[in-house]
């Protein structure tokens, strides 16, 4: 088809008609709306995905509780586990991504924007088809309906003999049909980092959240293959006889382990990398400084996309695998501590001797700074295999996992949240909603998941769905549920925050913090096609240079 | 910087855009109607296989021979890039210098090392006082610091008498140990400058104290059960007292890390910095 001429008759949105606006959303190939839509599908997650967690911790909340059934205690924790990670944070990674990248590397869209929607759409249908398993799964009498093997769903529960019913294959569809969404989200990251920069953006001169978007985007395509090419095995040995993870025909379980653990492990920095972009942007504005030893943040971000490929075995310590393969796994987990440790040193010299503003932003990369570190801290106590054989499979290992994807993921994002709120709806949000907000959500965390780790340590397993009183693990139980409640009214009061400030927030204007990356060029919301002059920059910091001509950073760089 | 000439190139009047296209969700939903089907019926798979081909033809009308575009006007660029903070505060350790990497001078490891040899010839003789003033015995604190050769029941008396192979074994263990952690004081007092003495006397040794504390069972489990902790906290404060008083004391070096590479690695670059400068 040749070039289309369609006249571009913006009229102000709220003049168009519902079907023909709702018309525009579907059919968009612009990636400001894809990232929107990827967000607002996450925040429906989240909602769902938080409601999945508030009911369990009411189970658990009491000893020999009954608030719901074993058998949807289990499909809640799988649920919970599985919409959290691949239907939360990985659209919320590529909702942003989407939204921030083109712009702050001053590109008009994504390399790719017919792909881009395509792996929106993807990523939809795949949480679409796992939440149609509650209705649509229960074809046989007694098979129960969500799936119920946990996140990880190891051999040989995934059998046909263990699950009967399609939940484990609604299970693995909508993980391999949101994979496939995934893996094209992030070719489109690959090639608009590296094909898309503005004149003169070096690679040493881009922002780091396009840095660790880039590095991110690597980890996906590395990481979401081989549990692509699992589910792919785990349909063959379901539907056509095969036995892959069938160890009495001659197959391994621990394939699968290796399989998913080698997903699953740099997994976590697919998802971590991105809320280190958002912090690296974010510390830099709040304290009015520079960033500290950029080409260092860069270096570590490629070694820790490395490492991260090397760990994976960590999550399997008590499989009984040979001294030499425990022994490499400690030392590359203990490896990967190092540079995750220099940026952590490198957001704190940022922010040493700055002026520092203490807006919701800032207050959430902060506390994400030390949550992020005690997170780190209990990772390493668990990479050490004679101590991972006493906590594995306890509360204390959910507790450190929580505390990498709340403490250290979530808590930047809504950071993000906050910091790019005015760009995105060109409105202020309430800033005293956001530190009620913090503070809510931060107590919250701190009382679930600090406390969590203490019944971990005095045995508490992890997916039980009773325990019996006298263990001494009723008091933690029930302060993790009351933080969890904190957590909720948290979310409330964000949700309440977003609409309202939306509709009746002040007008931001285009750089409402002073900052210093392309997208705060650009007007709020930026336009259709972000830039009317594709913008050259001399350095890392191209805002800065305009409004400090007498003193630009390219003379340093 | 953003180029200041953005306004000097005019902007046009009207951009392309890539078009909205129906056809990547039309292929999304085959495609995950082709795998729903599998656990629901056949029929829904065939209809996703009817949508996922419709759409990749669909899909491919749209880009083939050429992409479907859309023209979009371009609005009148009314944003105005400005600083509210046109004074910038900087940090006072390089007066004249506009902008400074941290350290600008640093201690040559040399200075470290005779810290840690004035700090060992202190804590030394703090460490022999209290042995002498204890247990009547300079020895006492030598022994005691190899006393993992010692078996577990030695006596006092054992401990406090004169061992040559235990003096041979502590010198180097002490020498070693002081060394390292006056070098260490090269590295960290530039980072403190204006407290020296209170980092190097004060926080080091306290901290290094509090490291032993929790971990002294494991490596000495001899020296855990006899240590004095207020002597061995006052050693350890006039080991970083005299550390740090040597290490400030002696010259500093400028550090080479802003300047460019080409200087750095030695080759004769004549007019570098000037040029980027007039730039």
């Amino acid at each position: 088809m040749s070039t289309e001429l369609i006249a571009w008759p913006r009229a102000p949105e709220s003049s168009v008609p519902f079907v023909e606006r709702l018309h525009g959303w579907v059919t968009t190939v612009d990636h400001k709306r894809l990232g929107l839509m990827y967000i607002l599908y996450a925040m429906v997650f989240l909602l769902i995905g938080g409601i999945e967690a508030l009911i369990m911790r009411i189970q658990l909340a009491v000893p020999h509780n009954n608030f719901v059934s074993p058998q949807v205690f289990n499909r809640l924790f799988t649920m919970h586990g599985t919409t959290m990670i691949f239907f939360v944070i990985m659209p919320l990674v590529f909702g942003f991504a989407n939204y921030l990248v083109p712009l702050m590397i001053g590109a008009r869209d994504m390399a790719f924007p017919r792909l881009n929607a395509f792996s929106f759409w993807l990523t939809a249908f795949g949480g679409i088809l796992l939440y149609f398993s509650w209705l649509g799964a229960n074809g046989l009498y007694g098979a129960g309906n969500a799936p119920d093997v946990g996140w990880f769903a190891y051999a040989p529960l995934t059998s046909r003999t263990f699950s009967v019913g399609h939940s484990t294959d609604y299970w693995t569809l909508s993980l391999l049909v949101s994979g496939f969404g995934s893996i094209g989200a992030a070719i489109n990251i690959i090639a608009t980092t590296l094909c898309l920069r503005s004149p003169g953006m070096t690679l040493g001169k881009m922002p780091l959240f396009a840095w660790l978007n880039l590095v991110m985007a690597g980890l996906v395509i590395l990481a979401i293959s081989p549990l692509s090419a699992a589910q792919i095995m785990l349909v063959i040995d379901r539907y056509l006889g095969g036995h892959f993870f069938d160890t009495q025909a001659g197959g391994s379980a621990v394939i699968w382990m290796h399989f998913f653990w080698v997903f699953g492990h740099p997994e976590v920095y697919v998802l971590v990398l991105p809320a280190f972009g958002i912090a690296s942007e974010i510390i830099p504005v709040f304290s009015r400084k520079a960033i500290f030893g950029y080409p260092i943040m860069v270096a570590a971000t490629v070694a820790i996309g490395f490492i991260s490929m090397s760990v994976w075995a960590h999550h399997m310590f008590t499989v009984g695998m040979s001294s030499n393969a425990n022994t490499f796994f400690v030392l590359s987990t203990m490896a990967i501590a190092v540079p995750t440790g220099i940026k952590i040193f490198n957001w704190l010299a940022t922010m040493w001797g700055g002026k520092i503003e203490f807006k919701a932003p800032m207050l959430f990369c902060t506390a994400f700074l030390f949550q992020f570190l005690i997170a780190g801290l209990t990772g390493i106590m668990q990479g050490a295999a004679p101590f991972d054989w006493h906590l594995a499979n306890s509360y204390f290992v959910i507790a450190h996992f929580h505390y990498v994807i709340v403490g250290g993921i979530l808590f930047t994002f809504f950071a993000a949240f906050y910091y790019w709120f005015p760009k995105v709806t060109g409105r202020m949000y309430n800033e005293t909603l956001a530190k009620l907000h913090f503070w809510l959500f931060f107590i919250g965390f701190h009382l679930t998941f600090d406390f969590m780790h203490i019944p971990g340590l005095l045995g508490m397993p992890r997916r039980i769905y009773t325990y019996e009183p006298g263990r001494g693990w009723e008091t933690w139980n029930l302060i993790v549920t009351i933080g969890v409640v904190f957590q909720a009214l948290g979310i409330l009061v964000f949700i309440v925050n977003l609409l309202w400030s939306y509709f009746k927030g002040k007008t931001a204007g285009n750089d409402p913090w002073d900052a210093w990356t392309l997208e705060w060029s650009t007007s709020s919301p930026p336009p259709a096609y972000n830039f009317a002059v594709t913008p050259s920059v001399k350095s890392r910091r191209p805002l800065w240079d305009l409004k400090h001509p007498e003193d630009p950073d390219w003379r340093y760089e | 910087m953003v180029d200041s000439a953005k306004s000097a190139v005019s902007a046009p009047d009207k951009l392309q855009l890539p078009a909205p296209t129906a056809w990547p969700i039309v292929l999304a939903f085959g495609i995950a109607l082709v795998f729903a089907g599998l656990v629901t019926s056949a029929t829904v798979s065939v209809l996703g296989a009817i949508l996922l081909i419709t759409g990749a033809v669909g899909w491919f009308r749209d880009v083939l021979p050429h992409e479907a575009h859309e023209t979009v006007p371009v609005l009148p660029d009314t944003a105005v890039i400005q600083t509210s903070r046109r004074e910038v505060a900087r940090l006072g350790v390089a007066p004249g210098v506009r902008r400074a990497w941290l350290p600008i001078e640093v201690y040559p490891v040399s200075a470290g090392i005779k810290g840690g040899l004035a700090g060992s010839v202190a804590m030394a003789a703090l460490a022999m006082l209290y042995g002498q003033l204890t247990h009547g015995s300079i020895w006492y604190p030598i022994n005691l610091l190899v006393a993992g050769f010692f078996p577990a029941a030695a006596t006092t008396a054992q401990i406090a008498a004169f061992n040559l192979s235990a003096l041979l074994i502590a010198i180097p263990i002490h020498l070693l140990t002081s060394l390292l952690v006056g070098s260490l004081y090269g590295v960290l007092l530039p980072m403190f400058p204006r407290r020296p003495i209170l980092l190097g006397g004060l926080f080091a040794p306290i901290l290094w104290s509090g490291l032993l504390f929790s971990t002294l069972n494991i490596i000495n489990p001899v020296l855990n059960k006899r240590i004095s902790w207020p002597w061995f906290v006052l050693s350890q404060v006039g080991f970083g007292i005299v550390a740090g008083i040597v290490v400030s004391y002696q010259a500093r070096i400028r550090t080479w890390q802003n300047l460019p590479f080409a200087v750095r690695a030695g080759i004769e670059a004549p007019g570098l910095m000037t040029e980027k400068d007039q730039e």
